[in-house]
């Protein structure tokens, strides 16, 4: 089954259990018998790839195909990095213990701009060139999928294809495309003009950037009949997709282990700093029968005692209380509980409370985002502090002692008034706390606030803005560190660094790429990993390659100038994401998309209106 | 309330589980077969399992045994095996299921197979059977100790086995005292230059102190 040099590298390492494969629910298929191998690759740890619900989704999809074989492949930790070096042991699927090399199709999901470089490491590891310009038809196709293909420029020139929106129908067409072209031995080429015309599938070398003498791009010119702009791929009706019901349950726990139910895809909120709100547009739902009998199929394949009823805001399902009746029914003797991550703070309800918390109570988690109400009406989170207040003391009633708090700050318009409004916030919470006469005896509350820094998106209203600079997100930090005077309140925040590097990736451009490349060679990657983060080593790069990294992350970009992503279309209209960013600057909200459509152009995908708008959807 | 007993092989993939993520796979495992097992009773209900004889990591075994507990008065064995072979991760292979005849805690012996490939065991066997002494630092919770291998392996018999060379070990293993096989491979490594990890260490057999085998 192992190889000897196998044997040994995981003889050495820790947690071996992370590159054995063999789990419950894996797929072994007789690789003589498929015609199609795709290895599915996540560009981070096997504890962070197993956590990730479309790679359980596509793995079962592309399974399903008796002839296609879809493994997994993740990015080796430190020390079976240096073993596999060590041992000349080439990057492998777990399933076969194949390298890439052996593959038809190698896929990368992009999640996060800062695992770019890890995909340069585990290419080098397969001894695959990162170029594709320097791959022929001898090399495995090298793909890209997940949503940071909505600007994944600094990455254009690795990779053969990328794939813009949901994969569900589109990866297999992508297959089956494939499939056939192999069976008829075109050319790469032929291959890729024939993938360019399936929806949302994108060729970079067909389309030539040009630069204007001050660094703007001058213009994205297509060749090879390739369209001009590309369309994200969307599931039209989520109620005729099934929902994956057989994970492969990892043996060594993976961040989030647990059994994962998509409840609804995109968001109504509209956000503006949130680039998933816009990328999932419209938001579509699945009915309650279909997401309970999914939850309890998903329980009794794998064994799972906890349900997490997973989207980018899961509260505002119409019909959320039905589906937690329903599973209440079997849940209970099932030994199961259910978590909630994403609920709003403006629609928690008491019944809501109750029905998660038949089992077990955990902490509450809330995203307010902003701490004064003018700038949240800037970023669109439309919530008020009364909201906040209500769902706060209906917790703390109920019995739970603990809230975390998430925000953000370098948000569009701040200044240290706002700072100091999270500060007030999180103590407003903990008087609350103090207030209720029903508190349970002896106990004392403890408010988390978590601080990140703002990156601004491409494909969001704020895609315009300049990132703040560095210096003045950590004096920032400073005065919310002396703006909190309780011990009840703990302070969390992120490093600005990371968050830098994330809106120069965010925002980069095709001209990066020889950057990443020496920035690799230098030891940068698994980046998102604090103790594989080497700031100085990428700043030094960019020096030598003479990139002014603030032109990407710290400058203004003109409401009409041509952006790296401007051919890359998911739906909502560059004239709305302009409209929004005005409306921001004068701090104008804009309602959720089931009360009053705001025409950003995404219903165009559906082929008519997002909903039905007698009905009042949003408490 | 019944204790049934899961007799199991652990090879291949399943010998990189360590015991902590073992009790984790079980349970779940048990749980997807439909088994009737019985469920603690607290703030956190679990299914009770308990390991008799935890295998160390990266070797292999033909009689590891986990315990359950069940309400069913007539556990039908056979079929619960049926069942739990079809939810079992590659590598752990369900060999019967019984009534848990023996406490955990009467184990005192334990056999192993030991295979290198061929060649490379019999010229350090010869080595070592002819030392006085063998001391290796055996590490444990309690800290580090030295011991004498050659106590418990006074000689070693090398055999051939196809491509492979092969030999058997007795070696104490219980609650209180355990003497771990990687120990010697450890000592042919450092001696005589075989790789541990060219080694493969097969738990055969566990006994009690009667050397009867345990049930």
């Amino acid at each position: 089954m192992f190889e000897p040099a196998l044997r040994e590298a995981l003889a050495n390492v820790q947690k071996p259990g992370r590159y054995t494969g063999g789990e419950p629910g894996c797929v072994y298929k007789d690789k003589e018998k498929v015609d199609l191998r795709f290895a599915f690759c996540f560009p981070d740890t096997y504890e962070v790839g197993m956590s990730f619900l479309g790679e359980k989704i596509l793995y079962e999809i592309l399974n399903q195909r008796e002839n296609w074989w879809c493994e997994r492949v993740f990015m080796p930790w430190l020390d079976m990095k240096a073993e596999m070096e060590r041992l000349k042991i080439p990057l492998y699927a777990l399933e076969s213990k194949d390298p890439l090399t052996a593959f038809d199709v190698v896929g990368f999901t992009l999640q996060y701009e800062l695992s770019y470089t890890t995909i340069l490491a585990m290419l080098d590891l397969s001894g695959i060139p990162f170029y594709a310009k320097d791959r022929d038809e001898s090399w495995p196709l090298i793909v890209a999928g997940g949503p940071c293909v909505c600007n994944a420029e600094p990455l254009a020139d690795f990779f053969d294809m990328m794939m813009l929106g949901e994969g569900e129908e589109q990866l297999p067409q992508v297959c089956a495309t494939i499939e056939q072209a192999k069976k008829e031995g075109v050319d790469k080429q032929e291959l890729l003009r024939r993938l360019s015309r399936i929806q949302g599938c994108y060729v970079p070398s067909f389309y030539e950037v040009s630069y204007q003498p001050d660094g703007r791009i001058q213009a994205i010119t297509p060749r090879e009949g390739a369209p001009a702009v590309v369309h994200k791929a969307i599931i039209k009706d989520m109620n005729k997709l099934p929902l994956p019901t057989h994970f492969i349950v990892p043996m060594i726990g993976a961040i989030h282990d647990r059994a994962q139910v998509e409840v609804l895809r995109g968001c109504v909120r509209g956000c503006r700093f949130c680039q998933a709100g816009f990328l999932y547009r419209p938001m579509r739902e699945r009915n309650a029968e279909m997401l309970d009998k999914a939850a309890h199929d998903l329980c009794d394949n794998t064994g799972y005692e906890e349900v997490s009823l997973h989207s980018l805001s899961t509260s505002d399902h119409s019909q959320l209380e039905q589906v937690l009746d329903r599973m209440n029914e079997w849940m209970p003797k099932e030994h199961v509980s259910i978590s909630l991550p994403s609920l709003r703070i403006d629609n928690f309800s008491e019944s809501l409370i109750e029905k998660t918390t038949k089992i077990r109570k955990s902490g509450l988690t809330f995203a307010p985002e902003a701490g004064t109400q003018r700038l949240r009406d800037v970023i669109n989170k439309n919530i008020t502090w009364e909201e906040i207040e209500k769902t706060c003391s209906l917790a703390f009633r109920d019995g739970y002692t603990s809230v975390k708090l998430y925000f953000m700050m370098g948000l569009p318009t701040e200044t240290m008034e706002d700072i100091e409004g999270i500060a007030e916030t999180a103590q407003k919470i903990v008087d609350l706390f103090y207030a209720n006469p029903d508190k349970p005896k002896g106990k004392s509350v403890q408010v988390t606030i978590s601080v990140a820094c703002f990156v601004p998106k491409p494909h969001t209203p704020f895609q315009f803005v300049p990132q703040d600079t560095e210096e003045s997100l950590k004096a920032k930090q400073q005065h919310l560190l002396h703006s909190v005077h309780s011990r009840k309140i703990r302070v969390n925040y992120h490093d600005s660094s990371t968050s830098f590097l994330e809106a120069v990736f965010a925002k980069g451009d095709r001209r990066l790429a020889p950057v990443m490349v020496a920035a690799y060679r230098k030891g940068c990657y698994l980046d998102s990993w604090s103790d594989c983060f080497h700031y100085d080593r990428w700043m030094e790069t960019f020096r030598e390659f003479g990139i002014d990294t603030a032109f990407y992350a710290n400058r203004f970009i003109g409401l009409d100038e041509i952006t790296p992503w401007s051919h890359l279309d998911y739906g909502v209209s560059h004239e709305f994401l302009v409209r929004e960013y005005k409306k921001a600057l004068e701090a104008k909200t804009t309602r959720p998309c089931n009360r009053q459509c705001s025409g950003c152009g995404a219903n165009l995908l559906l082929g008519g209106p997002c909903f039905e708008y007698s009905q009042d959807l949003v408490q | 309330m019944n204790t049934v007993r899961i007799w199991f092989s652990k090879r291949g993939e399943a010998s990189y589980i360590s015991l902590l993520d073992l009790q984790r796979v079980m349970g779940r495992a048990i749980k997807r077969s439909g088994v009737p097992a019985w469920y603690t009773q607290g703030f956190n209900p679990h299914i009770y399992l308990t390991f008799a004889c935890p295998l160390p990591l990266g070797q292999e075994s033909l009689v590891e045994s986990v315990d359950f507990k069940t309400e069913e008065e007539h556990p039908d064995y056979e079929a619960w095996a049926e069942d739990l072979r079809r939810v079992m991760p590659a590598g752990i292979l369900v060999n019967r299921l019984c009534p848990a005849a023996h406490k955990a805690e009467e184990i005192a012996w334990s056999r192993y197979q030991v295979h290198y490939p061929a060649g490379m065991a019999a010229r350090a066997a010869e080595q070592y059977n002819a030392l006085p002494q063998a001391l290796v630092e055996k590490k444990s919770k309690r800290g580090v100790k030295t011991l004498d291998l050659k106590q418990y392996i006074p000689e070693i018999q090398v055999q051939k086995e196809g491509d492979q060379d092969c030999f058997e070990l007795l070696l104490p293993a219980g609650v209180s005292f355990t003497v771990n096989p990687a120990l010697l491979t450890g000592f042919f490594e450092k001696e005589y230059g075989l790789k541990s990890s060219d080694a493969h260490i097969l738990r055969t057999q566990l006994l009690n102190e009667k050397m009867e085998k345990f049930e």
